[in-house]
């Protein structure tokens, strides 16, 4: 490493303003479900019959619904699982789309043909019509939701990882990196993937997002989550009949929807912005 | 128009399509544990129907046997009997299908009407304030769910201040747009903002073209220029999301229906998963995916036809 290069190393990038707003709202999100037992004021699923539909005040500052559970320590303990659900239902596409992606781009020719053609059939089935249907066969709950999640969300990456390998394994180094006579495996994963991967990078953080939107979803049809597990989606099923009397029960685990989606694609922004390549 | 060689080969490219969806749909009855008997004809049958059943689906014979029966079954419009209602699911479909598109349908329309004056106030005020506002809305949008915007919606817009009926659909056709405008709104802000985003895309890209340079260098009004160039060719390129996004509406179609209780086949969806009627099920699993992969092609010819170099 020359000079510059190494006082160009030292410098922190500049953290753009997205990235920052969402990592903070993460990590906030982190430490919620990390100790929700810590910072929740009540337990989620204590009964408080003196306490029933109350609206916010000092003591329930997100008001209490009709068994008198507190909504504020609800929607904290939710975060576990909803974070959870994001992690759990991407990870496995995420990492398995990315390998299939790398083969079909590396090897080239018949497995991009083929591979295509696979893209084509998988992406014009509706993505939630084809989940619910595994849901429904499977059976309501969090595993069978990964299971169907997992099942079409890898075609994603590996569409994304496929087409940047493609136009890598073309480029001077790639065939620098055969002539020195490295593995096939070697070149893929140690010299090509790594300029490929934060694109999938970027697209896992929407996913995720996405991941909570589809989990609350189901929780609110009731092939998601299970009560009496505390997840947004269930939340809010729960307050649907109260809705015109006691909003709080379904508006503040929403609230809280919104803002890890906008925490998540935030995140996703802003580390686009940071590994585009400058010119 | 596309040369008729396109569009037969674009055609030809749905078979796989097609064959993929059969296999998808008939492979998911049979993930069922147990015999695939009882997700097709209920548990409580008599011994007679069990041996009727079994000869008319073929269980006795070979996978690949009892696939080519069932594309047949579907070849001739016969998608099985519901369980619970003891009904050929084609009639369900047909009866509940109408609502499912007048309500897609109304959505795409609040969609395009909400993004496309969006886009323009947000593309030509770039960096500025309005752009800031409108893009922000968008991403709130786009991190809201689906049932808990229609959930506001339905109890601000109907519930309080009783504009709107709570849900249902009507008899004649004021009436059904009229019970159908707040969920297809609900659909309608979430297509908005993924439309807003790509159309501002496009129009700032279209606005640096040298052929808008050239119109306006010719005295047209601006006007002009932004409707006749600048919002046609924009418009061709977000015409590509078309096809995702009645996918997208179709699948928001299934909680929008459940949260408005609107008679359509996403709602039908819920009440069979509730009331384990697989056979239905599998049929509106089946529609749902022949409509987007429908939207799909129409989206691809109509690209072609406004733009030739699509067709190459």
């Amino acid at each position: 490493m020359s000079g510059t290069q190494a006082v160009r190393a030292l410098r922190l990038p500049r953290i753009p303003l997205t990235l920052a707003a969402g990592i903070a709202i993460l990590l906030v999100a982190l430490v919620l479900a990390a100790v929700p037992q810590l910072v929740a004021p009540y337990s989620p699923t204590a009964f408080d019959y003196k306490a029933i539909l109350k609206g916010p005040s000092l003591a329930h500052p997100f008001g209490t619904d009709n068994f008198g559970r507190d909504i504020l320590s609800r929607t904290i303990w939710a975060y576990r699982v909803d974070l959870q659900i994001a992690l759990f239902g991407t990870i496995f596409a995420a990492v398995f789309g990315t390998l299939v992606g790398a083969v079909v781009g590396y090897v080239g020719g018949w497995a991009e043909i083929v591979f295509g053609r696979v893209v084509d059939m998988i992406v014009t089935f509706p993505f939630l019509v084809l989940v619910i249907a595994i849901v429904a066969v499977l059976g309501p709950g969090l595993l069978n939701l990964y299971i169907a999640v997992s099942a079409v969300g890898w075609i994603y990456y590996a569409r994304i990882v496929a087409a940047g390998v493609a136009v890598q394994r073309r480029l001077d180094y790639a065939a620098a990196a055969r002539v020195l006579g490295y593995s096939t495996p070697r070149i893929v994963l140690r010299h090509l993937l790594p300029n490929v991967v934060s694109a999938a990078l970027v697209f896992w953080m929407t996913d995720m997002a996405l991941c909570i939107l589809l989990g609350s979803s189901l929780g609110y049809l009731g092939l998601g989550a299970q009560p009496p597990a505390a997840e947004w989606g269930v939340l809010i099923a729960d307050g649907k009949n109260y809705m015109s009397t006691a909003w709080w029960i379904s508006i503040f685990p929403g609230l809280a929807i919104v803002t890890t989606g906008l925490g998540f694609s935030l995140l996703g922004d802003g580390l686009a912005d940071l590994l585009r390549p400058r010119r | 128009m596309p040369s008729l060689g396109y569009v037969v080969r674009r055609v030809l490219q749905m078979v796989p399509t097609l064959v993929f969806i059969l296999v998808v749909t008939f492979v998911l009855v049979r993930l069922l544990p147990g015999d695939p008997l009882s997700a097709i004809a209920g548990d409580r049958v008599t011994d007679a129907q069990v041996a009727q059943a079994r000869a008319a689906y073929g269980l006795d014979e070979p996978l690949l046997t009892q696939f080519l029966i069932y594309v047949r079954h579907v070849a001739t419009g016969d998608l099985g009997r519901s369980i619970v209602v003891q009904a050929p699911v084609r009639n369900l479909v047909t009866e509940r299908l109408p609502p499912t598109l007048m309500l897609t349908a109304m959505s795409v329309l609040i969609g395009v009407g909400l993004a496309v004056p969006l886009a323009f106030a947000s593309a030509l005020r770039r960096g500025r304030a309005a752009d800031f506002a409108i893009r922000a809305g968008a991403q709130i949008s786009l991190s809201m769910p689906v049932f808990y915007i229609g959930l506001v919606l339905l109890t601000v817009f109907a519930a309080q201040l009783r504009w709107f009926p709570v849900g249902g659909y009507g008899d004649d056709w004021g009436e059904r747009a009229y019970h159908l405008f707040l969920p297809a709104v609900t659909l309608g802000v979430s297509l908005a903002a993924i439309l807003m985003r790509n159309l501002r895309a496009a129009i700032i890209e279209v606005l640096g073209a040298e052929y808008v340079d050239f119109a306006r260098a010719k005295g047209l009004a601006t006007r002009v220029v932004l409707l006749r160039h600048v919002l046609r060719n924009a418009l061709i390129s977000t015409l590509a999301l078309l096809g995702p996004t009645v996918g997208a509406l179709l699948g928001g179609a299934v909680i929008t229906e459940s949260v408005f209780a609107i008679p359509g086949i996403g709602r039908l969806m819920i009440e069979s998963i509730y009331g384990r009627d697989y056979p239905v099920i599998q049929g509106l699993t089946l529609i749902l995916a022949l409509l987007v992969s429908l939207a799909f092609l129409v989206t691809d010819l109509i690209q072609a036809a406004l733009d030739p170099r699509v067709a190459r």
